[in-house]
């Protein structure tokens, strides 16, 4: 067997899978959204582009599409917040090895967790009557809180779940990171008297730059796909208080009659997004590899 | 005197972070193991009788059995599928192809970022015309989307880190390159390509949306705890809280091997 052949039986069974199953649902989604079809009637036929002309006065969409961009604000900078934070934190107070393997377990726990367990688990300690977040804020004289059922409350409390899952993760990977960053730039600095603050502010940090770009654009495209927690803790309510892009074209192309062309015009909109950030992700990394 | 409470306040600090990680989940085990009447108390309890009840209700229970069944199939198979054509794939992209395979690496990244809404609708129609909609073999069609893609991204690296010395000897040897891979390379690879695995499993163990959409009646675990909040007229957040325990055990038997991938990728990447 020749190198030519190997490398062939070895490529093309994957790649064609992949290739047919993606042409098909990107054309797919192209074509149904040219189309007015619907679940309910077999009968359709092609209304070129009234659907994408329909979402541009639709202000349910435009709604998903606000709640969207504040969910990726919320949830990205939170995540890589609460994972700078906590790995300068942790890098500075644990020294042994062994409680740091510690911590980076219990940190990558929650991450492990389906998206739908994590939202009972929540849904679960939110709950105002016996839930046992409410029961800490009874003993300091508020609530009970309705975190779920609040319009101002509900998407933020949503968004504490994924940072809860996200941020503790990134913590691990940062706190990795500056493990095999070199000694000799921070020795410097504390040769300098620079406090210690001042060390992750203006050294460890910057040389970490390339790495945690990376990790919020690798954020951000995980983060459009909210739907298994939203749609657990909320259903998109109260209202459409939380209900994302992904979420709307949920429910048009299945619940409310099943406008699949109507779905389609969205969710090729979503897919053009998610292309476009992920092309720039992978143009950067090249860039930082090299 | 400082130094000492700063220290004491930091590792008191770091002791809450770890309560906050694993509480939430520690929380809901001991709420899978109370009766009803225990969880509905004003002052939440640590100490009760534990009972069996709820898993036994989870077990009984038709639908949930049907669900992890479910499940067991379509993970087992796509995952299979997945590793049987995207590893071979993987060292081909490693070692044999300079030319196109970044290209083609990026293609299939792409699909590990592609919303599962952009697949999930226009599959609806595809399935309901071609007959296969609502069946296992529908889904697990959709699922080997992730599972080839993730298996191949994952493995890449792990065929680059095999010493090239080791392939190029046993091909002067007179090796064949299928040889080479199935008796040196793979070997050698095997625990980092064992953690894509089980990294591949995860992801589809725990997917929710292509399920839900997909396949409404032959549903995995994952959408069958997703409908039982109202089980009878009250919130039965015990049988909840079990059915949860269940569907987070598998994930959490892998986390010691997520770390070890975790430790290699970070220290490879540095290099």
């Amino acid at each position: 067997m020749t190198r030519k052949i190997f490398v062939r039986l070895a490529l093309v069974p994957a790649i064609s899978i992949l290739a047919t199953l993606a042409l098909v649902s990107i054309a797919g989604a192209i074509w149904f959204a040219l189309m007015n079809r619907t679940l309910r009637s077999p009968e359709y036929e092609f209304v070129g582009a009234y659907n994408f002309l329909r979402l541009l006065r639709d202000s349910r969409f435009f709604n998903a599409l606000e709640i969207s961009a504040l969910w990726e604000l919320i949830t990205v900078t939170g995540t890589l917040g609460l994972a700078v934070l906590l790995s300068v934190l942790i890098y500075e107070t644990v020294q042994k090895p062994l409680w740091r393997n510690v911590i980076c377990f219990a940190f990558l726990v929650p991450v492990l967790l389906p998206r739908v367990a994590a939202a009972f688990i929540w849904r679960f300690m939110y709950s105002p009557s016996l839930g046992v977040i409410n029961y800490l804020c009874g003993l300091v004289g508020i609530g009970p809180v309705e975190f779920l059922a609040d319009p101002s409350l509900a998407l933020i409390s949503v968004a504490v779940v994924d940072i809860w899952q996200w941020g503790l993760f990134f913590t691990v990977i940062v706190l990795k990171l500056m493990e095999t960053l070199p000694r000799d730039p921070i020795e410097a600095a504390m040769l300098d008297n620079a406090r210690r603050w001042e060390i992750h502010a203006y050294v460890t940090l910057p040389m970490l730059k390339g790495p945690l770009v990376s990790l919020a654009l690798v954020k951000a495209v995980e983060s459009l796909r909210s739907f298994d927690l939203i749609f657990v803790m909320t259903g998109g309510g109260p209202g459409k208080a939380t209900e994302t892009l992904d979420l709307y074209a949920y429910q048009m192309g299945i619940n409310m009659g099943g406008r699949i062309s109507y779905a389609s015009a969205m969710s090729l909109l979503l897919l053009v997004v998610t292309t476009i950030a992920f092309t720039v992700i992978w143009k950067a990394g090249k860039k930082w590899a090299a | 005197m400082g130094r000492v409470i700063s220290a004491t306040l930091a590792r008191g600090l770091l002791a809450l972070l770890i309560v906050v990680a694993l509480g939430p989940i520690l929380w809901t085990v001991l709420g899978a193991f109370k009766e009803l009447r225990d969880i509905v108390t004003p002052v939440p309890k640590l100490l009760f009788e534990p009972t069996l009840d709820n898993f036994a209700t989870i077990l009984r229970n038709p639908t949930i059995r049907d669900g992890l069944l479910h499940s067991g199939v379509v993970v087992s198979v796509s995952v299979l599928i997945g590793a049987v054509l995207g590893i071979p794939a993987a060292h081909a992209l490693a070692r044999h192809a300079q030319r196109f395979g970044d290209d083609v690496q990026f293609f299939v990244l792409s699909l590990r970022f592609m919303p599962p809404v952009a697949i999930a609708i226009p599959f609806i129609v595809i399935y309901l015309d071609l007959g296969i909609y609502d069946t296992l073999f529908g889904l697990i069609l959709v699922y080997l989307i992730t599972t080839i893609s993730t298996v191949i991204w994952l493995s890449v690296p792990a065929f680059e880190r095999v010493p090239r010395d080791i392939e190029e000897a046993a091909a002067m040897e007179g090796c064949s390159p299928f040889e080479v891979f199935w008796r040196f390379s793979l070997p050698v690879a095997a625990p980092s390509l064992f953690g894509a695995i089980v990294f591949t499993f995860v992801l589809v163990w725990n997917e929710l949306l292509l399920a839900l959409t997909l396949a409404a009646q032959n549903a995995t675990l994952p959408v069958v705890a997703a409908s039982i909040t109202s089980l009878g007229k009250e919130v039965p957040w015990g049988v909840i809280n079990a059915a949860t325990v269940v569907l987070v055990i598998p994930p959490l038997v892998f986390i010691g091997l997520l770390m070890g991938l975790l430790n290699t990728s970070v220290q490879s990447g540095r290099k």
